[in-house]
């Protein structure tokens, strides 16, 4: 299978060198960053006292969005196999509809669209969005996970008396986390860089102070450096992050 | 076995796949501590048979009764059902997630609330007696296809079973692992246990079944103790299998 996505490469455990890409692109970015902020302290270093609220925002609807969706997730994933019609239709639906209309346009929906009839505080709109959508993209991946698992592993917990629900908790899911964790880490890492989205929505997040700055400072150059930088780095961090969790449940053969 | 007391009894039991019959009016009883072994040509609908006795295939027609419970009376808990049936498959069905201690534990102390104390000095005397205890602490996937295959009968025993059925236990096994695993099998056999196997080893049908079931295309064509059926089988076709094979 090939699979390609829009989420940062989680570096292979064996890409352990020196020269690795992951190692050139962290340090090559820091080292930047720094000799910018070092050289010219305006408006670079200006710019880096400016954005660490938005940072947090990021970080916010990020953390926020990745639990949602997660368990958005894991709900559609166990929907989509289910063998219960109603069950199945309506997760099926549910990705279908989702994966056929752009994030930005789930957004400016729930945003603007449904502002008609609900207020929903800037925040609360932009982690249903991003939560509805990657809910949908989650459930593929737990759908495909759960299905890699062997059918025997069901049928020897169902044998030993374990009912649906307590085979799914005790013996596949445990097993399908391992397989799913590469993608779903992908899906974080592209969640992240498509929380940018929302600073469309008065969410002061990290690329919303950017052009916050730029706009008054008119150094778009040197604010979206700065800015693509910091982006740069924290997936780089989290890519990192997700290849860690990957060793650790890598323990059984 | 002279005491009549049927554990399982299946009535004119029909299963379809597709438009395959892959069981055609199957009519059996197992007696309390029975060892009955279930042999034919692949295809015969051996495997399908021993699923059934505990539902994991479900049946088109006909009845099953597994200690008094009928499988497909919807008032019976087909999961309370199932925790006094052992099942072992040919392909082990280890949970690779779980070491060999807790592959046995898992089951007993979810589902029959053991303490942890409980479960695991009652796993570690089920994996002496399989022989294997000193591999209680490694994963599935660091045993030998026949540890595997004995821990996998202990992970069914450990729910204290009242009957063991086996799907061809030995058919993924290395020639020279057999032996290990069938020794375990002779092993509970002697202790009593009600057993009912599919196998391709005669030897152990021979030495312990109480009697040979034979099948083909979805039916059993003979039924008799090991003695009488492989000396004087009277059915052609059982005659052709054994000829094949012995």
């Amino acid at each position: 299978m090939i699979e390609i996505s829009d989420g940062a490469a989680i570096p292979s455990r064996k890409d352990v060198g020196l020269f690795s890409a992951w190692r050139i692109a962290f340090a090559g970015a820091i080292l930047i960053l720094v000799y910018l902020a070092v050289s010219k302290p305006d408006p670079y270093f200006k710019i880096l006292r400016f954005i660490p609220d938005g940072i947090l925002v990021t970080f916010q609807v990020t953390l926020c969005s990745i639990f949602f969706s997660l368990v958005l997730g894991l709900i559609t994933g166990l929907g989509r196999i289910s063998r219960n019609r109603f069950i199945n239709s309506v997760a099926s639906i549910y990705v279908e509809v989702v994966r056929g209309i752009p994030l930005l346009v789930q957004l400016f929906y729930i945003y603007y669209a449904l502002g008609r009839f609900v207020r929903l505080p800037d925040m609360v709109a932009a982690v249903i969005a991003m939560s509805l959508c990657y809910g949908a993209y989650m459930g593929e991946v737990f759908r495909a996970g759960i299905e890699s698992i062997h059918k025997g592993q069901t049928e020897a917990a169902r044998s030993l008396g374990f009912n649906t629900a307590q085979t799914m908790r005790y013996v596949i899911v445990p097993q399908a986390w391992r397989t799913i964790l590469p993608p779903v880490g992908n899906e974080f890492i592209a969640l992240l860089k498509d929380t940018s989205l929302v600073s469309i929505l008065a969410v002061a997040d990290m690329l919303r102070r950017g052009r916050e700055f730029a706009a008054e400072s008119f150094a778009y150059f040197e604010t979206y450096t700065v800015i693509a930088l910091v982006y740069l780095i924290i997936t780089l961090m989290l890519s990192k992050l997700v290849s860690l969790l990957e060793e650790r449940y890598s323990h059984y053969g | 076995m002279v005491e009549l007391n049927p554990i399982i009894v299946m009535e004119d039991v029909c299963k379809f796949f597709g438009s395959l019959r892959a069981l055609n009016h199957v009519s059996m009883s197992v007696q309390t501590g029975e060892k009955v072994v279930i042999i034919g040509p692949s295809g015969s609908g051996k495997s399908t048979l021993l699923r059934t006795i505990n539902r994991l295939e479900e049946i088109d027609s006909g009845r099953i009764v597994v200690n008094g419970f009928d499988l497909h009376d919807r008032r019976n808990d087909i999961n309370k059902i199932r925790m006094e049936v052992g099942m072992v498959f040919q392909s082990f069905n280890l949970f690779p997630h779980k070491t060999v201690l807790q592959n046995l534990t898992l089951a007993p102390s979810k589902l029959k609330h053991l303490s942890r104390n409980d479960a695991e000095s009652m796993a570690l005397g089920l994996l002496e007696k399989v022989g294997i205890q000193e591999k209680a602490g490694a994963y599935p996937s660091q045993l030998s296809g026949g540890q595997q295959q004995r821990v996998a009968i202990a992970r069914a025993l450990a729910m204290s079973p009242k009957i063991m059925l086996f799907d061809e236990p030995t058919s993924a096994l290395d020639p020279e692992m057999i032996g290990e695993v069938l020794d375990v099998m002779v092993n509970l056999a002697r202790e009593g246990m009600t057993m009912v196997v599919v196998t391709h080893e005669m030897g152990f049908a021979r030495e312990v079944a109480d009697r040979v079931v034979f099948m083909d295309m979805g039916e059993i064509l003979e039924e008799a103790p090991p003695q009488q059926f492989f000396q004087e089988s009277s059915h052609p076709r059982a005659q052709r299998f054994l000829s094949q094979i012995l």
